[in-house]
């Protein structure tokens, strides 16, 4: 006898980094069922308040549903939703924070959470460069601090990241889409600059464009900033 | 069951494999010196990873085999051929197979065939289909986690210490996180003139 | 941001029976204070066996597909100079290590710490609700709620849900008039006062630590490394333990953080020590009963060759 089962496993990860004064949170856009491709382009990266961006990840049905509800609120630890949830964005202090959930809403503070279909392919890495996980320090050199890298180098990890997830997981790739917040008064120049987009180290094919503002009340040089960021991955 | 990761990468005219300590019966440790990879001469290692009692069994009987081979051929075993006396020894058990993922690793001997052989591994699964990358490979329960790592810090052509280096970080970062892996490592690498094999500290939870 | 995090993790909402309403004129399933009214349960005739085929949290089936997180050691043991208070600080999904870094000691007010273990939200949800009746306690009868009460007020919530698929054993501990007291509850509806408790998967190595180094007359720094020790050889041998180790001091004046600290290089250290005492013991005498190489009498049995 086949049981009705509400959920659907539709593949895809999510990924958040947090910097000083920026937060970048990613995902890809595959929409998947099985051994079928949905779409190639899903969103699973949502822009929620002028300073915070969300990533859902898990059944798209239930993802879709769950940011419709965000602005209301939720109670469903009998009936959960089947989504995994990353949340990037400023802090009060204008740090970068990310926080991620499990499906019943227990959370955490963290500097970089990878989720969903590649967690295992893509947390390993990230420990390991944003952590610095298992690296000895060199004699004299500057102690790793988690969460100080600049823009420019976690733009090329999480590109990295999810290249080598594309590459070894069937549900991941098509697209990626990224958001990156930044902190009041905080310069773009290492974004959007000729000069930054030109650097070895910047990823390739990546298109860059400023959002239009969620927040309405934000004064001139006060407001947060949101880019989105998107690159194709590969397809097959 | 027991746990335990295995993992082999291609260098420049150098290749590496390593795996983790662990002996594991379900959650509990037992044992943090259990060795996963075996030398079958001076430039070719096997990794057994899986089923410990398999790993001993399967251990011995390409012990044996490897032996008949030389007394034979007269000649060390290439890692091409040792890679399909493997996959006949998984298959003849095609019904009730070992609970092992090998992963081979070694350099060939230049021949007057062969002038400039390049590194080799391999790996099968528990029935004996080989796959040969020309990157690296893995087996074990920390496998997806393997690939994550090894798909972002491998590049084509490292020297012996780089090469070393890159195992070494992929093994350690991909064993933290999987409960199953763990408790140290060890790593050989394998190039023209000599092995170096060493042990890596790790975490001990 | 914080606000926002707040937001996507519900504040704890739940019908308590003393409490006069609240007014029931809100929008849909909100009340007049925007708090949710009751749970949403699947509409099946067994919510339990719903719940239990589609996440783990009850059942190990591995088939499930929501993973809860699970697998943990944590401690608490009271002696004269009040409470001590250790936890693991990894959650594991299958044998993916979800997080290291999860904060498994609840702080509740003050006084009161409660422990993680089984499904982190129910936990953390039930214990944040627990932290607002205790205060609502204090205010209604001017003193702090009793250990035994606050625990009570958390199995009688439990109890309620019982069988609908919270997953939670937890250790209520703090300072009372009654002095230092701690309760181990669960979401089976046990609720047990004690002197020692371990939880978790890790449970009974850091029994094996705890039971041989136990006593009531332990000094602070006595207590607190045996805390600490207990949760170390727990994340050493358990897979399902391990990270960090995060320890509490509850005296009488409220509890106090002492610190967290990597299990793994604690490990390596206790073995240093370990190495460097049996050095000692072992230059000093050779008659000596102690050491690895204690005279003991042995015979050698030469090995065998294969080919003979």
């Amino acid at each position: 006898m086949s049981r009705f089962n509400p959920y659907e496993e539709n593949g895809g990860s999510i990924l958040a980094i947090a910097g000083q004064d920026f937060s970048v949170i990613a995902g890809d856009t595959r929409q998947s069922l099985n051994y079928s491709i949905q779409t190639r382009y899903a969103q699973k990266v949502f822009p929620l308040t002028s300073s915070a961006v969300l990533a859902v990840n898990g059944f798209a049905a239930d993802g879709k549903n769950f940011v419709k509800r965000v602005k209301q609120r939720l109670e469903r630890r009998m009936f959960p939703f089947y989504v995994y949830n990353i949340l990037a964005g400023i802090e009060e202090d204008g740090t970068g924070a990310v926080y991620s959930f499990d499906p019943v809403g227990s959370y955490e503070r963290e500097a970089c959470r990878g989720a969903g279909a590649a967690q295992s392919l893509l947390q390993p890495f990230l420990d390991n460069q944003i952590y610095f996980k298992n690296q000895t320090l060199a004699p004299g050199a500057e102690p790793f601090v988690p969460g100080r890298l600049p823009l420019s180098t976690v733009l090329s990890l999480v590109v990295d990241a999810f290249s080598s997830a594309t590459e070894r997981h069937i549900e991941v790739g098509d697209g990626l889409e990224m958001y990156v917040v930044m902190a009041p008064g905080r310069s773009a120049d290492d974004l959007t600059a000729e000069e930054a987009q030109q650097a070895k180290e910047w990823p390739s094919e990546l298109t860059v464009e400023e959002m239009e503002s969620l927040g309405d009340e934000q004064e001139e040089g006060k407001a947060f900033r949101v880019f989105r960021l998107s690159r194709p991955l590969k397809r097959d | 069951m027991n746990g335990g990761s295995v993992v082999a990468m291609i260098g420049k005219d150098c290749v590496a494999i390593a795996s983790d300590l662990r002996l594991g019966s379900q959650a509990v440790g037992l044992a943090s010196n259990f060795e996963k990879v075996f030398p079958v001469n001076d430039k070719l290692f096997i990794g057994l990873s899986g089923l410990a009692t398999d790993t001993y069994t399967l251990r011995e009987s390409l012990r044996f085999r490897v032996n008949m081979y030389r007394m034979k051929e007269e000649r060390e075993i290439t890692p091409e051929t040792f890679t399909h006396l493997v996959s006949s020894t998984l298959y003849e058990k095609r019904f009730g197979p070992y609970f092992i993922e090998p992963v081979v690793a070694g350099l060939p001997d230049a021949t007057p065939l062969n002038p400039n052989p390049k590194p080799f591994i391999s790996t099968m699964d528990t029935i004996g289909c080989i796959t040969t990358p020309k990157d690296f490979a893995v087996a074990g329960t920390a496998t997806d986690k393997l690939y994550g790592v090894a798909e972002g810090l491998w590049e084509p052509d490292l020297e012996p210490e780089d090469l070393f280096e890159t195992i070494s970080q992929t093994i350690l970062n991909a064993m933290d996180r999987d409960a199953l892996s763990g408790w140290g490592a060890v790593v050989h690498v394998i190039s023209k003139d000599k092995v170096v094999t060493r042990y890596l500290r790790g975490r001990m939870d | 941001m914080e606000a926002l995090v707040q937001r996507l993790a519900p504040p704890p909402a739940h019908v308590d029976p003393d409490e006069y309403s609240l007014g029931g004129d809100g929008e849909g399933n909100l009340n007049a204070l925007g708090v949710v009214r009751g749970m949403q349960v699947p509409r099946v005739p067994d919510p339990a066996a719903f719940l239990s085929t589609y996440t783990n949290s009850m059942s190990q089936n591995p088939q499930a597909k929501i993973k809860l997180e699970h697998g943990t050691t944590t401690l608490a043991f009271r002696f004269r100079g009040g409470i001590i208070v250790s936890v693991d600080s990894r959650a594991t999904a299958g044998s993916y290590i979800a997080s290291g870094t999860v904060k498994k000691v609840i702080e509740i007010n003050k006084y009161l710490l409660g422990t993680m273990a089984g499904g982190a939200a129910d936990c953390q949800y039930w214990e944040t609700y627990l932290g607002m009746r205790c205060r609502m306690h204090e205010l209604r009868n001017k003193e702090r709620i009793s250990v035994a009460a606050a625990s009570k007020i958390l199995a009688n919530i439990v109890y309620e849900y019982k069988g609908q698929g919270l997953s939670m054993g937890t250790m209520i501990c703090g300072w009372d008039k009654t002095g230092p007291q701690i309760f181990y509850v669960d979401s089976e509806g046990t609720r047990l006062k004690g002197n020692v408790f371990a939880v978790g998967s890790g449970a009974t190595f850091a029994y094996g630590v705890l039971d041989q180094g136990y006593s009531w007359d332990l000094s602070d720094e006595d207590a607190q490394e045996l805390g600490r020790r207990a949760i170390v050889a727990a994340g050493h041998r358990d897979a399902y333990s391990g990270n960090t180790n995060n320890l509490f001091h509850v005296r009488e004046d409220g509890w106090e953080f002492l610190g967290n600290k990597d299990i793994s290089e604690l490990w390596y250290k206790y073995e240093q020590e370990k190495k460097d005492a049996r050095a000692t013991a072992g230059a000093g005498a050779g008659t000596g009963a102690q050491g690895e190489n204690a005279a003991r009498p042995t015979t050698e049995v030469q090995p065998v060759p294969m080919e003979e």
